[in-house]
């Protein structure tokens, strides 16, 4: 059986960790099922000297050592590669995750230490891989989803492997594998008096998938949204698309999943990292989250004070959640539901209150309705969570007024993020070529500077510039309308004679479509 | 110390978790949070009590 270490990437460095990595922990858990010898370095637990993976690699003679993460994670990974083929020159360097998912070749040909990558979903692939690396047997060619190398180091993809049907023959995360204590003493956050008091919260993951096409957001090649194909040139390539296999959890699994977490980790609270629960309700036809809520207060882990109707304090027993909403998609009777069953807070991904913006998002979503969700979502108990964005290729000064007007309106303050094209979306393949212009041609100089859309990385708004969001980010964070009105007055009489800051262009890696990539055939 | 690795074998070599740096590092690191924290980042809040609309146009 082969013996291999996971290394999970620091991430979010200016925060303290606060997510046990979902992907890793199950993939861990499905090769200790399958018999390998596992061992996990959680470095974004530790927050050690990067050196210290010499001599983690060092600590045995391991068969492969395997790292991915999202694409923010790619500095952590691009310095830890070195450092691990130097310490562990035997070893197959597996990588998988979003940040080689959404521009595989371009990772292989920057990170040449890495010997084969799982793309898009792993729960098989990764298996496949380590059966390989256990028979000694690196041709990685007949393997489903992956991209390999040739003797000369030159990378190509195999075809898409189908997700698999049933989620619910997945094992549980291997949570043992983490160092615990060092999530729950970071488990308050401020969403909600819940959430702010929680002393033990875990994340779990009920879906995945969205049936929505939100430019800016991606779905990680896990989801039915990702087909291979051949290029111009004539090599397999990465196509996006609209396509879905939506899949959810069943409500039995979830609860039992929860339920040995409280009874084994004393959990009181559960985070949902689902893309979007109300998606997958909507696809169960608005039975799986009512469902999930009666089996949630059945199995004891309904919260005390829901249960007597009291307000939240310390004494409080059982499980409190979050997760996220959809402004369309959400429905009163639902939402009490949920609030009776213990859920604090749900993020709505509202973005902007203006028409032409939301008609242009893919959201499904518009600006009644966005003004709506915040007094429906609050009628049920539950706190909306509604997060902002500026920038947006088609923002205008009227735009913005609209969003303040809004949030003026609804008691909302909110410091907005910057509209960023990450990997993988829609976004980043339509203003690729205005992001290199930005980045002097260095794409890799870009993926190196994202990070989490505070600040201004690649602009993608056609009328404004770094300088001006910066300003308008403030104004919408203080609600100026004074100060919105002047810039306006300044600067619209100057914008008509300008062309266009960036502009959107076609590009093989998306094909906006909404036929899913295969899923497994269903067993027995 | 404990072990920085965890798994399902005991490895060959045990790789000790560097003892904490004791008072001094822990202030800093409290000011750094602190610090950081009112400089940025994104954040939202929803006043409850400011909501007069009802939802309805
Ligand atoms: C939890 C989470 C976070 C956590 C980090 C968690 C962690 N430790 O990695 C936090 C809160 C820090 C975070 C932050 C951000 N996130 Co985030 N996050 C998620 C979320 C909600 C869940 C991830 C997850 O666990 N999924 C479930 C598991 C099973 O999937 P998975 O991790 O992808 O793993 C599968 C495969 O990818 C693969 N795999 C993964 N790792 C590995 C490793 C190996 C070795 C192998 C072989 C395979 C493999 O195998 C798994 C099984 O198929 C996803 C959305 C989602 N629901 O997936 C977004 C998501 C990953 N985040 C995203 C984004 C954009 C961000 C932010 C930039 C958002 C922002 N604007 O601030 C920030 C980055 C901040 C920063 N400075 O780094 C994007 C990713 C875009 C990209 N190109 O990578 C996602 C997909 C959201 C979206 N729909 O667009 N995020
Ligand atoms: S609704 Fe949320 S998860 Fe779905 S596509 Fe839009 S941003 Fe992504």
């Amino acid at each position: 059986m082969a013996k291999i270490l996971f290394i999970n990437p620091v991430v979010r460095e200016e925060d303290v960790p606060r997510h046990i990595p979902y992907g890793i922990a199950l993939l861990a858990a499905i090769a200790m099922k399958k018999g390998h010898l596992v061992q996990v370095y959680d470095a974004n637990a530790h927050r050690l000297p990067l050196e210290t993976i010499v001599e983690v690699c060092q600590a045995d003679d391991w068969d492969a050592v395997c790292i991915g993460g999202l694409t923010t994670t790619y500095n952590y990974i691009k310095k830890a590669c070195k450092l691990i083929k130097q310490a562990a020159p035997k070893a197959q360097l597996i990588a998988g995750g979003g940040f080689l998912t959404s521009m595989p070749t371009e990772i292989f040909k920057w990170l040449p230490e890495i010997d084969v990558g799982c793309i898009g979903e792993s729960f098989e692939t990764f298996p496949a891989v380590l059966e390989k690396i256990d028979n000694k047997d690196f041709d990685y060619s007949t393997v489903l989803g992956v991209i390999h190398r040739d003797l000369t180091g030159k990378s190509f993809l195999t075809p898409v492997r189908p997700n698999i049907h049933d989620l619910d023959t997945l094992p549980w995360p291997a949570w043992e594998l983490f160092p615990l204590d060092i999530y729950f003493a970071n488990s308050a956050n401020l969403f909600s008096e819940e959430s702010f008091t929680s002393k033990r919260r875990m994340d779990i993951n009920g879906s995945f998938g969205c049936g929505l096409t939100c430019k800016y957001c991606w779905h990680l090649g896990t989801t039915g949204d990702m087909l291979i194909e051949e290029n111009e040139e004539g090599e397999n390539d990465v196509v996006f698309t609209y396509g879905r296999n939506i899949r959810y959890h069943s409500p039995d699994y979830i609860v039992s999943m929860v339920k040995h977490l409280y009874d084994t980790y004393d959990i009181d609270f559960a985070a949902f990292i689902d893309e979007n629960l109300m998606t997958m309700d909507v696809a169960s036809k608005g039975t799986w989250l009512k469902e999930l809520c009666a089996k949630w207060i059945e199995a004891g882990l309904q919260p005390t004070c829901r249960q007597k109707g009291i307000p939240h304090d310390e004494n409080c027993k059982g499980v409190h959640w979050n997760g996220t909403s959809h402004a369309g998609l959400h429905r009163p009777d639902t939402l009490k539901l949920m609030y009776e069953a213990g859920c604090t807070h749900l993020v709505y991904g509202l973005e902007s209150f203006d028409p032409y913006i939301l008609r242009n998002l893919g959201k499904g979503s518009n600006a009644r309705k966005n003004k709506q969700s915040i007094a429906t979502c609050l009628a049920s108990g539950i706190k909306p969570i509604p997060n902002i964005i500026i920038g947006f290729p088609e923002e205008t000064f009227e735009s913005v007024r609209n969003t303040i007007n809004a949030l003026i309106e609804l008691g909302i303050t909110a410091k907005p993020h910057f509209a960023t094209a990450y990997p993988g979306s829609e976004w980043y393949y339509a203003y690729k070529d205005s992001i290199l212009a930005q980045y002097n041609g260095d794409l890799e100089a870009y993926i190196m500077d994202l990070g989490d859309a505070s600040k201004i990385t690649a602009t993608i708004s056609q009328k404004f510039s770094p300088v001006q969001l910066l300003g308008l980010q403030q104004i919408v964070y203080l609600k100026e309308l004074r100060l919105l009105d002047l810039s306006e007055q300044h600067w619209a009489p100057v914008q008509q004679h300008l062309s266009p800051v960036v502009e959107p262009k076609t590009s093989f890696n998306l094909r906006p479509v909404k036929e899913a990539g295969p899923l497994a055939i269903k067993v027995g | 110390m404990s072990n920085l690795l965890k798994g399902n074998f005991t490895t060959k070599k045990e790789v000790k978790k560097p003892e904490e740096n004791t008072e001094k590092d822990s202030t800093q690191q409290a000011f750094k949070k602190a610090a950081l924290n009112s400089i940025g980042g994104s954040m939202v809040y929803v006043e409850r009590t400011d909501l007069t609309w009802d939802g309805e146009e």
